[in-house]
């Protein structure tokens, strides 16, 4: 029953660890090092790259930083196909889209003279709304309760068996939204 | 060739060889991209040149060396960002198969050559490093502090104006850092330049990342 779906193609947590390290707290300055490392790291380039940018989806932001690939193969993929879907999302705050939400989080954040570290989790999509964006300052690290995260929560939801996906009921005619075609460039 | 320093028990010819071999497997695996030369992207890969290249009077054209070239990063970063300024550009590396990668990216692009070896051919008005001190492998500690000297007293002879390098930083007591890595508090570096070399040292730091870089220039002739 069902395919060969072996763990490294459903497990995305790495991608998700990958940017906690990159926006991680900084190493606070000490004697022989500044203030550098993790989000002191980030906010350097983004000072002298705008790196984050409105307009510019967050997947590219994150490719440049290396933050999407090489490795992970099949769950790399599935990882990036997410990020894609983030422009069509929602957010916490009206009219505003998932992918906008968390490029102006960002750029507001490293524009602070002392950013916050962020925090990027996945949470339950079922339990609020489908498709929900939500960024907020928090302490989402039980382990580093003092510290304040700009935290990023991705919704998520299990994937629909295929039975179950037949199953549901199909809009009527004439009830969905017309699909665009493209136009001829 | 550099010439040997004293200090050190490899043969410079070995420590060479492991570097050469370190990084083509690294660019084997990984292409011509930051993490082929073993930098997390190009940001940070970039952010390293911003701060060697504040050496450089770009109001007029000049000649450069970039020791440790890897596939030309730098010089495509250059190009892009300071590509009004005529430089005559040579990058050297001890891999021949990055060299051989550079090449293929820059055939068409004139002022720009790349050769393979331990030290550049020629005198130029600067030369860069980045990077290439930093991956000690297992070589022992005193042959390392040879390879940079010899490097550094390479660098001030093929340099007319001057010429920039980067160090990580040793971090705060206490702190493991990754087996092979080398890393070292500013002073020993800032010190040899001023006094060994004798030239006028400036110390760049705090640019987010665990690292430092000097700027060396030549003292004016009195």
């Amino acid at each position: 029953m069902g395919m060969i779906i072996e763990p490294h193609e459903v497990f995305f947590g790495s991608f998700l660890e990958r940017f906690n390290m990159r926006f991680g707290p900084a190493l606070p300055a000490g004697l022989s090092v500044w203030h550098s490392g993790g989000i002191a790291e980030i906010a350097a380039l983004q000072q002298e790259f705008e790196i984050f940018r409105e307009g510019r989806p967050f997947l590219q932001s994150a490719a440049l930083l290396g933050l999407t690939g090489p490795h992970g193969g099949p769950a790399n993929d599935r990882w990036i196909e997410y990020l894609t879907r983030l422009p069509r999302m929602r957010s916490d705050i009206d009219g505003v889209n998932g992918d906008e939400r968390i490029v102006r989080a960002i750029v507001e954040n490293l524009k602070r003279d002392t950013p916050l570290p962020c925090y990027m989790r996945a949470y339950d999509g079922r339990t609020r709304e489908p498709g929900l964006v939500i960024v907020a300052e928090d302490h989402p690290v039980f382990y580093l309760e003092s510290v304040t995260f700009l935290t990023i929560s991705l919704p998520m939801r299990p994937a629909q068996p295929r039975a179950a996906r037949a199953a549901r009921p199909r809009p009527q005619a004439g009830t969905r939204a017309p699909r665009r075609r493209k136009q001829a460039s | 060739m550099v010439a040997r320093a004293a200090g050190g028990d490899l043969d410079p010819a070995q420590v060479h060889a492991r570097i050469a071999e370190y990084y083509t497997q690294k660019v084997k695996a990984f292409g011509s991209t930051p993490l082929g030369v073993d930098w997390t992207c190009q940001p940070t890969q970039e952010m390293r040149f911003v701060q060697l290249l504040k050496l450089c009077d770009f109001s007029a054209p000049f000649s450069i060396n970039d020791l440790g070239c890897g596939y030309g990063a730098l010089a495509a970063f250059m190009h892009r960002r300071h590509g009004a300024c005529a430089v005559d550009y040579l990058g050297i590396d001890l891999s021949g198969e990055m060299v051989r990668r550079a090449r293929r990216r820059y055939r068409m692009h004139g002022g720009t050559r790349f050769a393979t070896g331990s030290a550049s051919p020629r005198a130029a008005d600067y030369s860069v490093a980045s990077g290439i001190f930093n991956v000690q492998l297992d070589v022992s500690a005193a042959d390392w502090d040879a390879f940079i000297t010899t490097t550094l007293q390479h660098l001030a002879a093929t340099s007319q104006r001057g010429f920039a390098v980067n160090f990580v930083a040793a971090p705060p007591d206490g702190q493991r850092v990754k087996r092979g890595l080398y890393t070292t508090p500013p002073g020993r570096w800032v010190e040899y330049c001023a006094n060994q070399i004798g030239a006028d040292v400036q110390l760049i730091d705090g640019y987010g990342m665990h690292e430092f870089s000097l700027l060396v220039r030549r003292r004016p002739a009195v």
